[in-house]
């Protein structure tokens, strides 16, 4: 037998292309807890959700309800069922629930005063708890309290101008890690972060019920269009990747428990604006969406320098894809 | 800020739409999502085309392939093995336990491509068929690179054995020649065949002199005229010297033997003794090391390595492995000339002739598909504690960046990510969370699986993810009306919420089907009945259904009253268990006493006291009548017992 290092398969393969039969572009996308669903939204003002198992795609629900273009979904952790979270340009929030086999709205909320750009669930430990942020720059959380119910708390003037992007902080038990007796809910610490057109991103901190603006994160230059924050990998430090206008990402990283000092690094700047950025669910690499027809993702290797690993391009013909380098040495 | 070695290499999504739009992306647990989007659309309703597909994206496509299920189950049992495996051995024993799963590795990886192979010859489909020889050759190159990194690394073989051991790893990775050999021997005059000098060349130039010879003495027994000098050559390549495995001599000792050899060799090339037979001559000068006559043999070598270990066979047979690098690469310019660049094949294994061994998993990081090669050989490279004495300083955390990577990508496998859940085990800073993080994606499609995950969570006492994941199951079967199992479930979560409104629903069948469901279930609660007070009064309430069933009445109507003076029983049950007290107070033998008659006479007043005149208008006929006939029966009972229990013993 010879032997030869032909040049290796495509790394990256479509497992599945799903045809939503969206009339109109889509805004999101987005994979259930198990990847087992996909929910999509489009301009086209509905909300679609497909069974996408074993490279299939089964439609399982149409979602009308909106009146507008509908920017973000979102799903909730399993625990709670199959519930589904939409924001659209008619500045509603609209929250869909699978009941007896079947997706129905459970809840729609019109707090709002102009376009809602985003929403995040909150970590499941802290219950059922979503943020919305807006263009009429109030940042809204709502909250199910029983029984078909939700309360909602909302931070006026949260960014000037707009709010463009929430994202929450993992859920960590501040002290000690024994187990709490049941029927007891730890003490945790409720933080999100948000960005806005104020070129800022913002922690927010529950204290005594109140949601308090903790900390401002000035680094930007032009309207703020994401944050994404972490997932925790045991370590006590925090991190936050943001994106603007101004073409820039920064990964802003806070060392300390008490979250009171955080220092940008910047990732890179691009030549365009620079519209998503989001983790992998172990928080080892960053995908940026920018305005150019790519994606880049993004590794922190050892030494703590970020390196770009590869670009994911839309393209014509078939996949040709080339090895990809898997890590930076010095 | 970036640092890059090489430009990040682009991954094209086929995609029909030329125009620019942009990509939008979303990470799934295992797969990615990209679809085309625009971003700068914040406004409404603008129109134009655009396309409605979303692509899903996965990267690691080779845990799918069903002829690789054997290299990735049975090198996990190695790996568990080898972490198991006795530190205290030091030294020699050590080594040679490494070298062994070296080896236990090497066979795994032949006897996939065997498979494979046997795959590849088997199908029809000739898509199929390309894949799997395409597989073929990555796992051949794999085996290549593994045994050269045993020898130099894991068993660091010394001056003298390396020869031999490079001899044998050059020998079981090189093409056709056992076919050309047959061939030739089965021809009907071997000597006369066209491939014959080639044949006794190759074996020559891997140095099998044994094989050689015998082949050259068809020549002999065909050529009267050359056996003179077929003798000559034959004792010559008798003689040849070879570093010996054991200890019967020193590297010296063969290294003096060698020169006489060599010298001999050249008095006979001078004399002209080969000068009839340019076959026989040049043998001798491949015997003597000459370059030029070893390269012109360039296509029975094939390999620039294979030049390289006859180079050393004949030229430096006591080379130093630090010696190595020196003539690797010149052996690599001298063989290609040239004329063609470096594969990568060719950049990794001269990467292990310089001994550097993060390059070697760097160049394999970048060349293969997926991460098991060098998970797993890093591994075995940190167990021969070879990475700490690198001067790069996450050394050891090598290990564990590859161990994590390779584990990860099994998670999104329906059934290898249990041998991603061990790999994990073995990751001591971040296995942990990593797995964590991972686990509570699996979906959880069938109580088996989730009870396979659930006993992996306890076995590591990951509490959350417990909670969660039976949190996850109760509230699955509450939507399938399936209360037993969610209650079950909802215990072991110990969520009291969640089991105070299953077993609300339980008691809400009751009142409406007047039985319960599941009665196993409630009636073997034991201790977790105190989980929610909800709870405990169903599972009390179920135990007084029980006595009464056993005619054990006094105890049963002891029980009801109990559910309701120590407030275990809520308000809205109170007239259903007043309900229930009616034919307790309807036996003949008396069973409530005075002082319990008093109690539910209590209760039943502050149950109607505390409705308001509202209610009790809405009150239907039968709810006042129902009350009417409790009162009625509860004055009938006390004056029954106040008889009794005035009326003394024996009178």
């Amino acid at each position: 037998m010879c032997v030869l290092l032909s040049p290796p398969p495509p790394q990256v393969s479509v497992i599945n292309t799903v045809d939503t039969s969206h009339e109109d572009m889509i805004h999101d996308a987005q994979m259930d807890y198990y990847g087992t669903r996909l929910a999509t939204c489009s301009s086209d003002r509905s909300v679609k959700i497909f069974d996408v198992r074993n490279g299939g795609q089964i439609l399982i629900a149409d979602l009308r309800g909106h009146e507008g273009p509908v920017w973000q979904v979102a799903w909730a952790h399993p625990m709670y069922g199959n519930i589904l979270a939409s924001c659209s340009y008619d500045r509603k929030v609209i929250i869909w629930k699978e009941e007896n086999g079947t997706w129905e709205k459970t809840y729609e909320y019109t707090g709002h005063d102009s376009s809602v750009n985003s929403v995040c669930w909150a970590p499941h430990d802290y219950g059922l708890i979503l943020a919305c942020g807006s263009s009429d720059g109030a940042i809204s959380l709502l909250s199910y309290t029983g029984d078909g119910q939700w309360e909602v708390k909302k931070i006026s003037n949260a960014h000037t101008i707009g709010c463009n992007a929430v994202s929450w902080a993992p859920a960590v038990v501040p002290g000690s890690l024994i187990e709490q007796p049941s029927g007891q809910k730890p003490n945790y610490i409720k933080r999100f972060a948000s960005g806005g057109c104020d070129n800022l991103v913002k922690i927010w901190k529950e204290e005594d019920g109140q949601w308090k603006e903790e900390q401002k994160l000035e680094a930007h230059s032009d309207w703020v269009r994401d944050v994404a924050w972490a997932p925790s990998i045991g370590l006590p430090t925090s991190t936050i990747a943001s994106c603007s206008q101004d073409g820039r990402v920064f990964i802003w990283t806070c060392d300390d428990a008490s979250g009171n000092s955080w220092s940008p690094k910047l990732l890179h700047k691009f030549n365009d604006v620079v519209w998503h950025v989001s983790w992998s669910i172990t928080a080892n690499i960053l995908a940026v969406s920018g305005g150019d027809n790519k994606v880049t993702l993004w590794k922190e290797s050892v030494d703590g320098l970020w390196a770009c690993i590869s670009d994911v391009n839309k393209g014509q013909g078939g996949v040709s894809a080339l090895p990809e380098g898997q890590q930076n040495e010095q | 800020m970036e640092e890059l070695d090489a430009e990040p290499p682009l991954m094209v999504v086929p995609g029909a739409d030329p125009t620019a739009r942009q990509l939008c992306f979303a990470w799934g647990p295992a797969e990615v999502l990209v679809c085309e989007t625009l971003f700068g659309r914040r406004g409404a309703g603008e129109g134009g085309p655009s396309s409605s597909r979303v692509f899903v994206v996965r990267k690691d496509q080779d845990i799918y392939i069903q002829t690789l299920r054997k290299l990735f189950n049975e090198s996990h049992g190695i790996f568990i093995g080898l972490q198991r495996s006795e530190e205290e051995l030091a030294g020699k024993s050590r080594r040679a336990q490494l070298v062994q799963v070296s080896k236990n590795y090497r066979s795994v990886i032949r006897a996939c491509m065997e498979d494979m192979h046997q795959a590849a010859v088997s199908t029809r489909d000739p898509a199929l068929h390309s894949q799997y020889s395409t597989q073929v050759s990555i796992l051949s190159a794999m085996e290549l690179i593994w045994n050269l990194c045993e020898i130099l690394f894991v068993e660091a073989a010394a001056a003298g054995p390396l020869l031999l051991r490079l001899l044998d790893w050059v020998r079981l990775h090189v093409c056709d020649v056992d076919n050309m050999v047959r061939e030739v021997l089965s021809s009907e005059n071997p000597s006369k065949h066209e491939l014959f000098w080639n044949a006794v060349d190759v074996f020559v130039l891997q140095g099998r002199m044994d094989e050689a010879r015998h082949l050259l003495a068809k020549e002999a027994s065909a050529n009267p005229t050359s056996v003179n000098m077929y003798k000559i050559l034959d004792d010559l390549m008798k003689k040849m010297p070879v570093p010996s495995l054991g200890n019967t001599q020193t590297l010296t000792e063969m290294e003096l033997k060698w020169q006489h050899w060599h010298e001999e060799c050249q008095r006979y090339l001078q004399d002209g003794t080969f000068a009839s037979n340019s076959h026989m001559e040049s043998i001798c000068k491949i015997l003597l090391g000459d370059e030029d006559a070893i390269l012109e043999k360039k296509e029975l070598m094939t390999t620039w390595y294979q030049f390289l270990v006859t180079r050393l066979l004949y030229s430096h047979p006591t080379v130093k492995p630090m010696e190595l690098r020196f003539y690797a690469q010149s052996s690599m310019d001298l063989f290609l000339g040239g004329e063609s660049s470096p594969e990568p094949l060719d950049t990794i294994l001269m990467a292990a002739f310089e001994f550097e061994m993060h390059q070697v998993i760097k160049e394999c990081s970048i060349a293969l598909s997926n991460w098991w090669f060098v998970a797993h050989l890093t591994d075995l490279l940190d167990h021969c504690k070879l990475l700490q004495s690198h001067n790069l300083y996450f050394g050891s955390n090598m290990r564990e960046f590859l161990l994590l990577e390779y584990a990860s990508g099994l998670f999104s496998h329906h059934s290898l990510w249990q041998l991603g859940v061990d790999y994990f085990d073995h990751c001591p800073e971040y296995g942990r969370v990593y797995l964590e993080l991972h686990i509570e994606r699996i979906p959880l499609n069938t109580e088996q699986k989730a009870l396979k995950v659930l006993r992996i969570c306890e076995q590591r006492q990951m509490h959350e993810q417990v909670r969660s994941i039976c949190k996850i199951m109760a509230m699955k079967a509450l939507r399938n009306n399936r209360l037993g199992s969610a209650l079950s479930w909802s215990i072991r979560a110990k969520d009291a919420a969640f089991a105070t409104l299953i077993s609300d629903r339980f008691l809400k069948d009751y009142c409406e089907r007047g039985c319960f469901s599941d009665l196993d279930l409630i009636d073997n609660l034991g201790p977790s009945m105190l989980l929610s007070d909800r709870l405990t009064f169903l599972g009390k309430y179920r135990e007084f259904h029980r006595l009464y069933g056993e005619k054990r009445f006094s105890e049963a109507a002891k029980l009801l009253l109990m559910l309701m003076t120590a407030h275990i029983a809520p308000c809205s049950f109170w007239m259903t268990l007043l309900t229930d007290a009616l034919p307790l107070l309807e036996q003949k033998e008396v069973i409530f006493s005075a002082e319990q008659t008093y109690e539910l006479m209590r209760c039943l007043e502050d149950l109607t006291a505390g409705k308001s005149d509202k209610q009790k208008f809405q009150d239907d006929d039968v709810e006042t009548m129902k009350v009417e006939m409790l009162r009625l029966a509860l004055a009938r009972n006390l004056a029954r017992v106040i008889v009794k229990e005035g009326t003394l013993e024996g009178s």
